[in-house]
């Protein structure tokens, strides 16, 4: 039996040296990275974030960069590096507040896969976006909570709690933005608790570079008739993971995942969900879409489940992917475990090609093969585009979309 | 305008067009008929540049350029147009949109200006109403739900849109009713001009009454092996292939 010691990270201690306030344990040295044999992280490489030097930083970032970062951007709240930062941000308005974490949350989910990177921000958690809103209330002004990433081999660790009251909606839009050439690392974990009739529709942009890392945990619990939206869209950056784990605990409740990717190059998107079905009457919706180009590597694994109690269940899954390049690799899982009788799941998971005859179409139209492509790639990405919850985001991700394909 | 010397093409392996000739002058308008399968739809993918077929051998000279050096697109800004014989249907790309774009890419190539919104409504509206295409399908996704007849005139309506000097129509005719094929045939003539040609791949005589060719060919194992005038069609309509294909197959 090896001792936990040897399992320690080689920069736990550092990590904790440069972490602002004592943490509140400090037995990051357990922390051990998934190796092929944990299922939850099967196809996705975790040693170059594991054999990294991390730590906290308040590395230099100059006005004009952050000012770049969210140019165009409207009704901004900044964090940098995972720390609240005020100059960039709008005057946060009422219910909405930024706080210095003590402790997390634990999770409140009912299946908790093995993820060293929740015990990271577990135990070493940053600032605290703390939304909560009371009662009957509506906040409907788009805000953009952006999450800037940057410096030489820094971590962040954002931690945000979020709690909608009775009848009350809410949505936003997260921005995550790593920049520079160096090697960043972003954590964040976000825990959603909808209350009893309920909204909250979010989306959410991914943005990276050639070195960057982000890993993104949404946990959400959604109580009797409410409604959860959440569409993600990882547009670049070299490693991304979601985990999102949805648990409807109330009956006549609505929880919709969805998400589009398109990683180029060498770039990993891996976006892994679990609903949870704990009782009767609700319907979960989850479309995921993904383009693949050069080496790149796209994985979704999407778990349902439907407990006993989950009578009259809808739960409906599908995951499209092209593969763009004969070197472009997609695993794609969907997994449902049903344990009620009368209920209705579907679920579709599908990889190809590129149509050549679509192509062909439109080029014998006079259509060029690069306008071609953007316009089918453009068509296929629509059908998750349509779900926006912001729809004024279309034409940006569209852009991103067409920049990805050159 | 169009001249097919010694065509040989083929598909996964298979030969398709064995030493094909053809050749096409400015206004006129050739009728291609011919057994099922025996490579009319396939001459028409050569012709339009469709990389699934591999041109084998011979040559196609289109307005004096080696068309079979162009891309599909390179090749309809240069003024070719093929009407499939199944449109296919492209979820999710407005047929408005794709228009304008097609449009605008060739102006590009042609170093000239994209055109105006008001300028394409109008020609969109003109376009149209030459084949009777209801407003609301110009709106939707490509072909996407229309039916075979509507599709049809979707290949018409783009063709009238793109003014193209070559036209070939691979079967139009098939899967329209009795009104929409004398509508459509309309719309064809309506475009034909001193400078236009078309070829027009059909299996039936009575599209010939409408569209009146000015040469009548007979496709059989992948070469063209009678050429007549339209009185070919109506002996054709009348006899069959079968006398054709014996004569052809002893020669063999
Ligand atoms: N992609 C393909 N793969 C394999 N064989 C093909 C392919 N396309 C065409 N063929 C074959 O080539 C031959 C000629 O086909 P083509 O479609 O050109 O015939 P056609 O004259 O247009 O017939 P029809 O009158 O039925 O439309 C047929 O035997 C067909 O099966
Ligand atoms: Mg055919």
């Amino acid at each position: 039996m090896m001792n936990q010691k040897d399992n320690k990270t080689p920069w736990a201690d550092s990590l904790i040296a440069s972490y602002a306030a004592k943490p509140e344990s400090e037995n990051l040295g357990e922390l051990r990275f998934p190796t092929r044999k944990d299922e939850y992280w099967k196809y996705t490489r975790t040693n170059q974030i594991a054999k990294n030097s991390w730590s906290f930083q308040d590395a230099e970032i100059s006005s004009d960069q952050v000012e770049n970062a969210i140019d165009g951007i409207k009704n901004c709240v900044v964090f940098i590096n995972g720390k609240f930062d005020a100059p960039h941000s709008i005057e946060l308005p009422k219910g909405i507040s930024v706080a210095n974490t003590d402790a997390a949350v634990e999770s409140f989910a009912a299946e908790k896969p093995f993820n060293p990177f929740r015990i990271l921000n577990e135990a070493l958690p940053q600032t605290c976006l703390d939304i909560a809103i009371e009662n009957n209330t509506v906040l409907d002004e788009a805000i953009n909570f952006v999450f800037i990433y940057h410096g030489k081999d820094s971590v962040a660790n954002p931690f945000n709690r979020v709690k909608i009251g009775a009848n009350s909606s809410v949505k936003w839009i997260e921005r995550h933005i790593h920049i520079g050439e160096h090697a960043t690392f972003g954590n964040v974990c976000t825990q959603i608790r909808l209350g009893e009739n309920a909204y909250c529709g979010m989306d959410i942009l991914q943005s990276g570079t050639g070195s960057s890392n982000h890993h993104e945990e949404i946990e959400v619990s959604v109580e009797k008739g409410a409604r959860y939206v959440q569409n993600s869209f990882t547009l670049s950056g070299n490693w991304t993971r979601n985990n999102t784990q949805v648990s409807i605990v109330g009956e006549n409740a609505e929880a919709n995942l969805n998400g589009f990717y398109i990683p180029a190059q060498k770039e990993l998107v891996d976006n892994h969900t679990i609903i949870d079905h704990q009782v009767a009457h609700c319907n979960s919706n989850e479309l995921y879409r993904g383009v693949m180009l050069d080496q790149s590597t796209g994985v979704f694994n999407g778990k349902v489940f439907v407990r006993q109690d989950a009578q009259k269940t809808n739960a409906f899954q599908s995951n499209g992917n092209i593969l763009m390049s004969d070197n472009a690799t997609m695993n794609s899982k969907p997994e449902l475990e049903i344990y009620a009788d009368d209920v209705k799941c579907s679920h579709g998971s599908t990889t190809g090609q590129f149509d050549d005859e679509a192509m062909f179409y439109l080029m014998a139209r006079g259509i060029s093969k690069s306008t071609a492509q953007k316009m089918l790639v453009g068509a296929f990405a629509a059908d998750v585009l349509e779900l926006l919850v912001h729809e004024e985001l279309h034409e940006e991700i569209e852009n991103a979309i067409h920049k990805k394909l050159g | 305008m169009l001249s097919i010397k010694d065509l040989h093409a083929e598909v996964e392996g298979k030969s398709i067009l064995n030493g094909l000739n053809l050749e096409i002058k400015p206004g006129e308008v050739h009728a291609i008929m011919g057994p099922n399968g025996s490579g009319k739809s396939t001459l028409a993918s050569v012709l339009a540049g469709n990389e699934a077929f591999e041109v084998t051998d011979g040559s196609v000279d289109f307005e004096g350029e080696d068309l079979l050096e162009m891309g599909p697109d390179e090749r309809s800004h240069a003024g070719l147009f093929l009407a499939f014989q199944y449109p296919i249907e492209i979820p999710g790309v407005s047929n408005i949109n794709f228009l304008k774009t097609a449009i605008n890419e060739k102006r590009e190539a042609l170093g000239q200006e994209p055109i105006s919104a008001k300028e394409f409504l109008a020609m969109v509206k003109e376009k149209a109403a030459l084949v009777e295409l209801d407003n609301k399908l110009a709106n939707r996704s490509v072909n996407e739900g229309f039916s075979g007849g509507e599709k049809k005139r979707n290949e018409i309506f783009q063709m009238a849109m793109l003014e193209p000097k070559l036209g070939i129509l691979d079967e139009t005719d098939s899967g329209l009713d009795i009104d929409a094929l004398r509508i459509v045939a309309n719309g064809v003539n309506q475009l034909r001009s001193p400078e236009r040609s078309f070829v027009v791949v059909t299996h039936y005589q009575r599209l010939l009454d409408y569209i009146v060719p000015d040469f009548v060919h007979v496709l059989y194992n992948g070469k063209i092996v009678r050429t007549g005038g339209k009185e070919l069609a109506l002996e054709l309509e009348e006899k069959g292939y079968d006398w054709i294909k014996k004569e052809e197959d002893q020669l063999a």
